[in-house]
Formats: C-alpha cells, sequence, structure tokens
C-alpha cells in the first residue's frame, strides 16, 4: 500500500465557460461530444462534473476542447 | 456649534424611527422629508471614530454583529473585507446607491434622510482599508438623491471632518446598473454592463485592484458600527409596494412581514387590505419570490432565518397583491420587464428570457396547455445558473415562485379558460426595462 502522503497532491480540473464571450458557435460540441452538448439555442451544456486527480490525458481532453473555441470562452478551471 | 453631545442610546442605533413614504414610479423621492443635517447627525448619533491603522477591530466589529450586505446578496461583510484586505493594497472602495431594483426606494432614504450615516460608514472604510480611490455610484436620473449627496459633502468638507477625497459617478438607470460586476466594469471600461469575473472584484476589481463594492444601507449600519455604542443583530430596511404607493420603514430581527405591512397601513390606508387580507406577497424584487399570504405573514426580516426556510430578504421589497388580482398577470408583466431588461450578453439569458415572457403571456391569458406548462419547466431549466450574473437566475426565481403561489390560478386557467380572479391589467404598473 502506497503511503498516500508521499504521492503528488490531487487535482481537480473542471471545463468552464465565459457565457459573455461565447457567441454559440459550437465548434467545442463538435470536438468533444463526450463533454459538451449544446442546448436549444446552440450554447455549450458542460457535463459540468470536475475531473477528480486529472492527470495528463484528463488535462489533454479538456484542452483540445477549450482550444476548439473560435472565441476563447472555454477555460480550465483547477483546484487542489 | 458644540459636537459633543452624548447621544440618546434608542435612536442612537436606528437608521429610521418612522415610515416614509414615496411614490410608486420613478426613483425614490422622499416625500415632505428633509435630510439629516450634520449637526443634527451628530446630536443624534455623535462622533464617529477614526478607523485608520486598526482595520482588525473594525473586522471583528462587523463579524461579532454578522452584519451581511444590504444589496440583494446578503454577503457577510467581514468576509468581504477580509477578502479585500489581503488581496493586495490600495484597494478601490464604491458606495453602491444606484438602486437598480424598480420598486425599491430604500437606498434613495437612506441617502436622502442620512447620508451622513452612510459617509461615516464609507470614510470608516476607507480609513481601515487604506482605500486610493473611493466612489459613490449614483443613478443619474436621482436628481434628489444626488443633491443629498453633494449637500453632505459640502458640510463635511466645510467642519473638516477628515473625510478622504470621494467621487460621485452617475450612470443612466437601468435594471442591471447597481450589479456589482456592471459598477467595475463602468468604472474600468465605462461600459455599464455586466462583465464575467474568472475572480471576484474583492481580489480584481476596477483596473484589476481589489474592489469593495458594499451597498449604501450597509455602509449605513457600518456607520452606526463605526462608534462606541454596541449593536448586535443589525435591522433592515424594507420598502412596502402597494398601489398607493411605497413605503420604507426599518425592521428589526424579531418583526415579521406582517408588522412591516401593518406599520405602512398606519401611515396610509392601503388598497391591497382594505376588505381583508392580501392575496399574497413579492419578497425581494422583480427577481424574488411570490409568497401567499398565509406563508409570508409570520416570517421574520432575518436573512439568516429566511434562508434556513428557502426564502430570501433580497432587496428588501414587500409587494403587495390583493384578493382578486391576477397573480399571473402581475407575474407577465414582471416578466417582460426581464426579458427587456436583458443585457443580451449570455446565450442562455437572451434567447431563455423572451421565452419565459412569452410562455407567461400565455399563462396569463388563459391560452396555456400541458404542452406549455411542460416547455416552461424545460425553460427553467435551461436558463438558471448559465448567465455571467445573476439576472437570469431571478427571472428563474420569480417564475417558478408564481407556478407554485399561485397553482390554483393556473388550473383554473388551463382547464376552464378563466382566472379564480379579477381578468384585467396587473395590480401594480410594470415600468419598461431595457438597458441599452
Amino acid at each position: 500500500m502506497t503511503d498516500q502522503s508521499s504521492t503528488t497532491p490531487t487535482t481537480r480540473a473542471r471545463l468552464r465557460v465565459d457565457p459573455i464571450a461565447c457567441d454559440g458557435i459550437g465548434m467545442c460540441a463538435h470536438t468533444a461530444p463526450g463533454l459538451i452538448t449544446l442546448d436549444r439555442w446552440g450554447f455549450p451544456l458542460l457535463a459540468g462534473d470536475s475531473v477528480e486527480n486529472a492527470d495528463g490525458d484528463d488535462l489533454r481532453e479538456l484542452t483540445t476542447a477549450a482550444a476548439a473555441c473560435p472565441r476563447r470562452a472555454l477555460f480550465i478551471e483547477r483546484s487542489r | 456649534m458644540n459636537l459633543a453631545v452624548t447621544p440618546t442610546s434608542a435612536k442612537a442605533t436606528a437608521i429610521l424611527n418612522h415610515v416614509v413614504y414615496h411614490p410608486l414610479h420613478g426613483p425614490g423621492l422622499a416625500w415632505a422629508e428633509t435630510a439629516q443635517t450634520l449637526q443634527h447627525h451628530l446630536a443624534q448619533y455623535g462622533q464617529r471614530e477614526n478607523w485608520t491603522g486598526r482595520l482588525p477591530a473594525l473586522l471583528a466589529r462587523l463579524a461579532n454583529s454578522a452584519l451581511t450586505g444590504r444589496g440583494g446578496a446578503h454577503f457577510p461583510a467581514a468576509r468581504k473585507w477580509h477578502a479585500v484586505a489581503t488581496a493586495g493594497s490600495a484597494p478601490a472602495l464604491v458606495a453602491n446607491g444606484a438602486e437598480g431594483e424598480p420598486w425599491s426606494a430604500k437606498d434613495a432614504t437612506v441617502l436622502q434622510l442620512r447620508p451622513h450615516l452612510v459617509l461615516d460608514g464609507l470614510a470608516a472604510a476607507a480609513e481601515s482599508l487604506e482605500a486610493a480611490d473611493v466612489v459613490i455610484w449614483l443613478a443619474a436620473e436621482a436628481t434628489l438623491t444626488i443633491h443629498a449627496v453633494h449637500t453632505a459633502l459640502v458640510e463635511r468638507s466645510a467642519a473638516q471632518l477628515g473625510d478622504p477625497p470621494i467621487r460621485v459617478v452617475t450612470a443612466p438607470h437601468h435594471y442591471l446598473s447597481g450589479e456589482s460586476s456592471s459598477i467595475v466594469n463602468a468604472l474600468t471600461t465605462g461600459v455599464a454592463l455586466p462583465a464575467f469575473q474568472r475572480q471576484p472584484a474583492a481580489i480584481a476589481g476596477i483596473h484589476s485592484r481589489p474592489t469593495l463594492v458594499q451597498n449604501v444601507e450597509t455602509l449605513a449600519r457600518i456607520g452606526l458600527l463605526a462608534r462606541p455604542a454596541e449593536i448586535t443583530a443589525p435591522a433592515q430596511l424594507v420598502t412596502v409596494v402597494s398601489q398607493a404607493g411605497r413605503f420604507v420603514t426599518e425592521a428589526h430581527p424579531s418583526q415579521t412581514i406582517s408588522d412591516m405591512v401593518t406599520a405602512a397601513n398606519t401611515k396610509f390606508a392601503l388598497p391591497e387590505l382594505s376588505h381583508a387580507p392580501p392575496q399574497a406577497v413579492l419578497l425581494g424584487g422583480f427577481g424574488g419570490a411570490w409568497l401567499p399570504w398565509t406563508e409570508a405573514a409570520g416570517l421574520p426580516l432575518q436573512e439568516f432565518t429566511l434562508r434556513q426556510g428557502g426564502h430570501s430578504l433580497g432587496a428588501g421589497v414587500i409587494a403587495l397583491l390583493p384578493q382578486h388580482s391576477c397573480g399571473l398577470r402581475q407575474t407577465s408583466s414582471i416578466m417582460n420587464f426581464m426579458a427587456e431588461s436583458s443585457a443580451r450578453q449570455c446565450g442562455p439569458c437572451t434567447f431563455g428570457l423572451p421565452q419565459l415572457a412569452d410562455l407567461f403571456d400565455k399563462l396569463a391569458s388563459a391560452r396555456i396547455n400541458r404542452r406549455s406548462l411542460r416547455k416552461l419547466d424545460q425553460t427553467l431549466a435551461l436558463v438558471a445558473g448559465r448567465g455571467a450574473c445573476h439576472h437570469p437566475d431571478g427571472a428563474v426565481r420569480l417564475a417558478a415562485s408564481a407556478s407554485v403561489a399561485f397553482a390554483a390560478d393556473i388550473d383554473s386557467h388551463r382547464r376552464r379558460g378563466r382566472c379564480l380572479n379579477g381578468p384585467g391589467r396587473p395590480w401594480l404598473a410594470v415600468p419598461r426595462g431595457g438597458v441599452r
């Protein structure tokens, strides 16, 4: 059993949208349909749950979704 | 003049000792009342303390009194101040007197009648926090309020009270002109519309400087706290709204909604009470919640207690709906205002609020069917929490509470195509909205 206190601290990562910057273009949902769907007006509905113990693959998925936005309206919020 | 006068204890801890009347429409205008002069202010409340270099002591008083903000969100003042103080040096300080809520007149009352209490609180904040910029934010149309503030500033300057430099900034009034991020945005970029804040204003506000935005009533309470007299459990100013006008009065924590309505009724016989108790009250403001009178009457005007029951004092508005008036019609007129007042910066608000207003128009005119009721529920869920500011959340709260409080009317409108109550116009006229 590994000693938890000696491993890297847990990182929680969450995808968030700036609703003012967002113009409902929808590239985010097109790029990452597992993470983002669009409402009846074309605006993003985010999965909402933060990814616990976000590792490299998780963060790459979130970063790709955020990078898809032509308005740079998506960002990753990190917390410990 | 002799300034060393001991204040009378009861009056020294209250802002108001009577009911103040304002006409129903327009910016607050305290009728047949005059501003308290500096001399009378000092006679009633005594001298305030100087708070330079004494932030921990003032924070302790804020914490002990459990003072919460009176702008609508009721956030603990001590916590907000602590965030600003630890965020960096030379913060900006804004006294928010814009009073965006159309039916509220409490901020106009405190600025027009007790400006020196507000300015004392503002000075205490500026001294203790070592503010680099101190602003009073007012609506440009509120001429009486602006005059009262300027007169008070001139009095204090002449008396050499040692206030920090204070600048008065005015902007055209709209529903969101008193919204916290709109104020920070206006003072940074000149645009008085909400901004998406990745960090709260307390940490990075005007020109990225730590910024404290505090409602003028909150500052008046701080003005009271910043004095030797101990104050626990601060009171609340409320605006009772009737077709007869608006009545601002001070509610102590043990007093109820019914007590405040009675106080207003004593000043002027309210038509909503003429033959029977009111049907319902709208508590908070346009973004507040409808409550049937039976549920509302006994509620104490204390935010902590209200929250435990799932309620909130909001902007302190208590609007009355009489028996035989259609609450759905009243709600429909407010929902139209809320849609018109969107800043139209966020998709769910821009598209959702007009759809909610349309659905309520249908509800009010008895053209509603089950499918529309389902669409109402779905639309409410799609709008809540998805704007940069809380405007859409208020619209959702209002609509959801109307669905519950006026459920019997909805049923009658749907099944029988007519109202349980009278047909016709909304009981209380709602102004036109629009921010740009």
